[in-house]
């Protein structure tokens, strides 16, 4: 069953001056549990459909559906308090907050979440220890390396139970061994826990490790590929 | 909400020297604005304590029409039971002490001047306003004597001095002819330069009989504890005397020309008050100003992950009056420290000089009224408040993809 599905889903930036097609009429969907890459040339879209997926930024056309509720047409404030259920994101830079230790990134999502104090401490000691920053959790992002905060930041993605993590460009500033760690950590996340990814990437190594491909251009899916398919086919 | 305000204060230091800075001209502007206050307010409440205590008292039960017509006619009965219904208003009051006040012509052998004749309690008077302390020479007269205590410059207008009689000539209760002699048992320099001049201070039963007005005074002046507490004891005597006949009077209601004069007096302390806290304003507004636009993709990505607009409001504001707490806890034990260690600034030279003439001691003593600390706290929460106004409309309306982005 789709968790996420668009419906000729469109984005125009400057309507009324020299109108900008981010996004032409998609219709797409993703199942749980999926491993799936965006791809496409710069400026083909395809952070502004994570954005709209994630329902950062709203849409000028259609609408975005995710577990059967149109974000879309949520008031701001309830398209917060969705997110902090239902999605997971990891950005590009990171992003922590540079004041609190690794520990505390993770914790302060569900602190958001309102939840038990005594469960928010065991699940961000666990999944710290899940991307290997055990030893860490008490480090500041300052003190940590590049790889080391983009796997907090995988961990604080998870830290909610979101339906699908959203990861914009997770490994575009990581060498390959970080990169290759952290797609490792991400891989068995979503064999393990069966949690979903949708990368938005230009990294062939999430490429190849992703299981369906999305290539966007001009705003529009040009291809839609399932490996595991097409391999068994 | 501990989460949020161990976040607001790691973001204070996360540029040190700013906030030190924002602080530092917070400090100096609340220990500038107490010291000011201090001083103005230091010389305004030994004039006050003066006037209050020789004049008026703190709180003042006269007959209703004595203000109106502050005539030996309109006196009242004064015993034992009317003190103690006084005494048991409220328990803030220290004493009371009744005193019969007329004017009359005092003479020598040569000359009469105009006197201000006081009949009181010499025990209670001095309770009061410890009289008896500027006699400078003589004695002042105990209860059952018939001598009199006059004002240097009287008796040197007079040319009296102790043991001299003094003739007193007036009008007593209800049109009685007044006049008696009285022996000067000793003279007072007395610290109100008016009083001092005209004076003429007697025993309130020897006042009584040459006003024929045995077993009535004027006024009974109300000592208490503590000036700020002048307004509640009034309502309580009201409240206990329940007589129509009386009226209850605090000393601002009495002197009233006193505070406009320090009204007038506070204008310019005032306005440089006003005029530093705005520059200081716009001091703290420019780093908070900074704490948000550096953080703007901060905020974008807390409000991606879901983190609520209010919440991260909360977090600023946190961080606001933090940071105007701190200057101003910081302010306000600095300037009392300060305050301690030059109270009271000694005068010297003509302006020493100038200061003995009028009566006073050539001291400037500090106030150190809790309100002067404690309304520095609530001007700089205000400007806080006001501060916060912008990274408030900035998070109320920051578009998350920007921020992010920026």
């Amino acid at each position: 069953m789709a968790i996420i599905k668009t419906q000729d889903l469109s984005k125009v930036y400057n309507p009324d001056t020299i109108p900008v097609h981010a996004l032409r009429d998609v219709n797409i969907s993703f199942e749980e549990g999926e491993f799936t890459a965006v791809r496409g040339p710069s400026g083909s879209g395809k952070t502004t459909l994570l954005n709209m997926l994630g329902g950062l930024d709203k849409p000028t056309g259609g609408s975005v559906w995710i577990n059967g509720e149109d974000i879309s047409a949520m008031k701001d404030s309830d398209r917060i308090d969705f997110r902090l259920k239902n999605i997971g994101f990891v950005f590009q830079h990171y992003n922590l907050i540079p004041v609190f230790t690794a520990r505390e990134n993770v914790s302060f999502i569900m602190l958001l979440q309102k939840r038990d104090k005594k469960e928010i401490q065991k699940r961000a000691d666990e999944l710290l220890d899940q991307v290997g920053l055990g030893e860490r959790k008490d480090a500041r992002p300052v003190q940590l390396s590049g790889g080391q905060q983009q796997r907090v930041a995988v961990a604080r993605a998870l830290a909610s139970e979101p339906k699908f993590i959203l990861a914009d460009e997770p490994t575009a500033n990581l060498d390959t061994k970080a990169a290759m760690n952290l797609l490792d950590i991400m891989e068995r996340m979503n064999k393990e826990e069966n949690v979903t990814f949708i990368f938005s990437t230009h990294d062939q190594r999430v490429i190849d490790r992703a299981r369906r491909v999305v290539t966007m251009v001009d705003g529009a899916i040009h291809k839609d590929e399932v490996k595991e398919v097409t391999q068994a086919g | 909400m501990v989460t949020f305000i161990k976040l607001a204060w790691r973001n204070l230091w996360r540029n040190r020297r700013r906030t030190l800075i924002t602080i530092l001209a917070i400090v100096f502007a609340v220990v500038l604005a107490v010291l000011m206050k201090a001083i103005n307010m230091g010389s305004y409440e030994l004039m006050i304590d003066r006037m209050v205590s020789f004049s008026t008292g703190y709180v003042q039960v006269q007959d209703y029409r004595f203000d109106d017509e502050p005539s030996l006619d309109n006196t009242f009965y004064y015993d034992e039971s009317l003190r103690n219904r006084i005494l048991d208003s409220d328990h803030r009051i220290a004493e009371a002490a009744p005193r019969i006040e007329t004017f009359m012509l005092a003479a020598n052998e040569v000359a009469t001047r105009g006197t201000m004749v006081l009949g009181v309690n010499p025990g209670l008077e001095h309770q009061f306003n410890e009289i008896k302390n500027y006699v400078s020479e003589g004695t002042f007269f105990d209860i059952g004597q018939n001598t009199a205590v006059i004002g240097r410059g009287l008796a040197n207008r007079l040319e009296l001095s102790v043991g001299d009689t003094l003739a007193l000539i007036g009008q007593g209760r209800f049109g009685m002819s007044a006049s008696g002699l009285f022996e000067i048992s000793g003279l007072i320099d007395h610290p109100v330069i008016d009083m001092n001049n005209s004076i003429v201070y007697l025993p309130l039963d020897a006042a009584q009989e040459l006003l024929s007005a045995e077993g009535y005074v004027t006024s009974v002046v109300v000592m208490i504890a503590n000036e700020r507490h002048t307004n509640a004891v009034a309502s309580a005597i009201r409240g206990n005397l329940n007589d129509d006949e009386l009226v209850v009077y605090t000393w601002p209601e009495l002197l009233p020309e006193i505070l406009d004069l320090m009204e007038m007096d506070l204008a310019v302390p005032r306005l440089l008050t006003v005029v530093l806290y705005i520059v200081i304003g716009f001091g703290f507004f420019g780093t908070i100003l900074t704490m948000t636009m550096e953080r703007l993709r901060e905020f974008g990505v807390l409000l991606s992950v879901g983190m609520k607009r209010r919440y991260l409001s909360v977090v600023l504001f946190v961080e606001t009056v933090l940071i105007s707490s701190i200057g101003v806890a910081a302010g306000i034990i600095l300037s009392y420290l300060i305050l301690i260690l030059i109270d009271p600034i000694t005068l010297t030279g003509d302006a020493a000089q100038a200061v003995v003439d009028l009566g006073y001691d050539p001291i400037i003593p500090m106030s150190f009224a809790a309100d002067q600390f404690y309304t520095q706290g609530l001007f700089v929460f205000f400007i806080a408040m006001v501060v916060f106004l912008f990274p408030l409309l900035k998070i109320k309306n920051l578009n998350i993809l920007e921020a992010a982005r920026s």
